[in-house]
């Protein structure tokens, strides 16, 4: 067997673990209850308060990101690496972990004080987005940092040269060529934050009809050994989450402008 | 004008040391030297894109080493040219306008003559991704131009072309500096686009500039043997001095045994007590004598045989061995010439070194003479 072909059927060993999983699912599909789970209020007050949340979380963490990219990739600054590295955090440690980090601040003076003289966060609608937030806003840099190193430095600077203020130059050309891959992170950021569960249900609890997102709904069914309804909501998750990674694909064809 | 004044950078460990240029109004000033010299990293200083550890910028009077690149008023083409991919030729012609909030009617004013001039007018609304080099290269030229700075500054903009096209743009350049009252300060590796294009010259070497001048002083009087080798000289040799009268100079070549005669101004000021130089000439600038031809009163003749030709085009170079040593001398002649003399390998021929096409480098002699 040459190299290729074992390289593309680990290729599609990957593949058939995923669709071997996805598949099993229809063992417990029961078609007649499709349409009560969707259109139950419980499912459409899930769906909602994620799409809400992820929505609101993705919004804060791109705007954040966008200028801390931008830094990242284009200027040397005292502590840089360390702020790179700390990007990685939500990755290394786990979700669970992070929400309790989370918990554990909103426990200390500072915490405490933030919750009585601003909002609350704890098993509230604002933990949830804190929670998505914290997820995927090293994410959001990450990614726009990698479509920002993509676009040589010497744009901004002909730019410059030609008149054009540092912000100027930024506005002009390196938000629109990189816009794909902004438009990419953003997407990802928000399918990431869709899914987010461990950080969310330490912080938020799993309160239904209060902070019951869609990945909360399904361990709460499954808690409660709600086979066929967890099996719908997972469709739901698969289908938005598939249906928003095909869009990025289709942005990410021919992004480079290097 | 634009002046450097001990100006010192550093990349990594690459270190530009004291360079000091001046880059007078409508006026052309070319860096020239290899690969990593340290060109790129004066350009870079002078337009602002890298903080110099020392030296000053100064724009007609103005010191601008500290001023933002936006403030500066140079104008820069770098060696990829950077046109902005998301935009059309138009819009990047129009950039340098719009962006400081300038009257965007490309039909009107210096953007209309400036397009025609270059003869870009049908590639308007095209995307810059499919422009070809030639295209690209106007296309940068017409946004530098109608930035409107006085001051353009061009990092090898057309190393990437192709001979033919390459002077076709040089035409155009010098047409454009004329036009439009241009100082450039440009870098290059290309000695024919120096020699060219520039007014000036600064010959940089490893961070230090080693020659400064007008392009005609340095072609025909290299200041040290890196600069002659770098300029493609290769007839470079030790002479020691016999003889300093008021008109003229007598040294002997060991290399090519014989006694040569330069003109007395061929020494520089100071340099006459010095006994030991290396003496240098052009290829093009050695005369072939053939065996029986008459030479009456001609100085600086020697004799050899032909070691090998070489096909060069127009030109044919003869690599000649000396006869009273083993030593090579390098002669060039037009291919018409050489083929009315009927010249072959192993023929015996006389060279005729002119005094006035011999120059004098003081060995271990200071990196800028003049």
């Amino acid at each position: 067997m040459t190299f290729r072909k074992i390289s593309i059927a680990c290729s599609f060993t990957t593949f058939g673990l995923y669709a071997v999983l996805i598949l099993s699912l229809f063992y417990f599909f029961q078609g007649d209850k499709l349409v009560d789970t969707l259109l139950s209020e419980r499912t459409l007050f899930s769906v909602r308060l994620s799409v809400a949340a992820a929505t609101i979380s993705t919004v804060f963490s791109i705007l954040i990101a966008l200028p801390a990219a931008f830094a990242l990739s284009r200027y040397e600054f005292p502590g840089k690496t360390a702020v790179d590295t700390m990007l990685e955090l939500p990755m290394i440690v786990s979700p669970a972990a992070l929400g309790a980090m989370l918990l554990i601040f909103f426990n200390n003076p500072l915490g405490l004080w933030i919750q009585d003289h601003g909002a609350q966060f704890v098993f509230t609608f604002y933990g949830i987005v804190l929670a998505q937030f914290i997820t995927i806003c090293g994410v959001s840099t990450r990614l726009i940092k990698a479509a920002m190193d993509e676009i040589p430095s010497r744009y901004e600077a002909v730019a410059r040269t030609l008149g054009a203020s540092p912000g100027k130059a930024f506005l002009t050309i390196t938000l629109p060529l990189s816009r794909r891959g902004i438009i990419a992170a953003s997407i990802l950021s928000w399918a990431k934050a869709l899914g987010e569960f461990g950080a969310t249900i330490t912080i938020a609890g799993s309160m239904a009809m209060k902070t019951e997102t869609l990945p909360i709904a399904i361990f709460m069914r499954l808690s409660s050994a709600e086979i066929e309804g967890t099996v719908i909501l997972i469709l739901i998750l698969v289908s938005m989450g598939l249906s928003i990674l095909y869009i990025v694909r289709s942005l990410s064809k021919g992004s480079s402008y290097a | 004008m634009l002046e450097v004044t001990n100006l010192s950078a550093r990349a990594g460990i690459f270190v530009l040391s004291n360079v000091s240029l001046n880059v007078l109004p409508s006026s052309c000033h070319v860096i020239l030297g290899p690969t990593g010299s340290g060109k790129t990293l004066l350009l870079e200083s002078v337009i602002g894109l890298r903080n110099p550890q020392a030296g000053k910028v100064i724009l007609e009077g103005k010191e601008i080493t500290c001023l933002p690149m936006e403030r500066r008023g140079l104008s820069y083409v770098p060696q990829d040219l950077a046109l902005f991919p998301h935009m059309t030729v138009r819009e990047n012609i129009l950039y340098p306008i719009r962006i400081r909030g300038g009257k965007q009617d490309i039909e009107n004013g210096i953007v209309r003559e400036l397009v025609d001039s270059l003869g870009i007018n049908h590639l308007l609304d095209r995307s810059v991704r499919n422009l070809s080099g030639g295209e690209r290269q106007r296309t940068a030229l017409a946004r530098a131009v109608a930035s409107g700075c006085n001051y353009l500054i061009l990092d090898e903009p057309l190393s990437a072309l192709h001979e033919s096209l390459k002077k076709e743009l040089w035409y155009l350049l010098k047409d454009l500096q004329r036009r439009y009252d241009l100082a450039i300060l440009m870098v290059t590796h290309d000695l024919e686009e120096a020699f060219f294009l520039g007014d000036t010259v600064s010959v940089i070497l490893d961070g230090k500039v080693c020659q400064q001048g007008t392009t005609d002083y340095v072609y025909q009087h290299p200041a040290s043997l890196d600069v002659a080798g770098f300029l493609g000289i290769r007839n470079l040799f030790h002479v020691r001095t016999e003889r300093v009268t008021r008109d003229s100079l007598q040294a002997y070549c060991e290399d090519l045994g014989a006694t040569l005669k330069f003109p007395r101004s061929t020494l520089k000021s100071g340099s006459a007590e010095t006994s030991s130089f290396a003496v240098g000439i052009r290829s093009e600038d050695v005369a072939i004598l053939m065996p029986g031809e008459s030479k009456p009163d001609l100085t600086n003749i020697i004799e050899g045989s032909i070691q090998d030709i070489f096909e060069n085009g127009a030109f044919l170079t003869l690599l000649v061995t000396i006869r009273s040593s083993s030593t090579s001398l390098e002669a060039a002649l037009p291919r018409v010439t050489a083929n009315k003399l009927g010249l072959s390998r192993g023929i015996p021929i006389f060279l005729h070194l002119p005094e006035e096409s011999l120059f004098l480098v003081v060995r271990g002699s200071p990196d800028r003479l003049r």
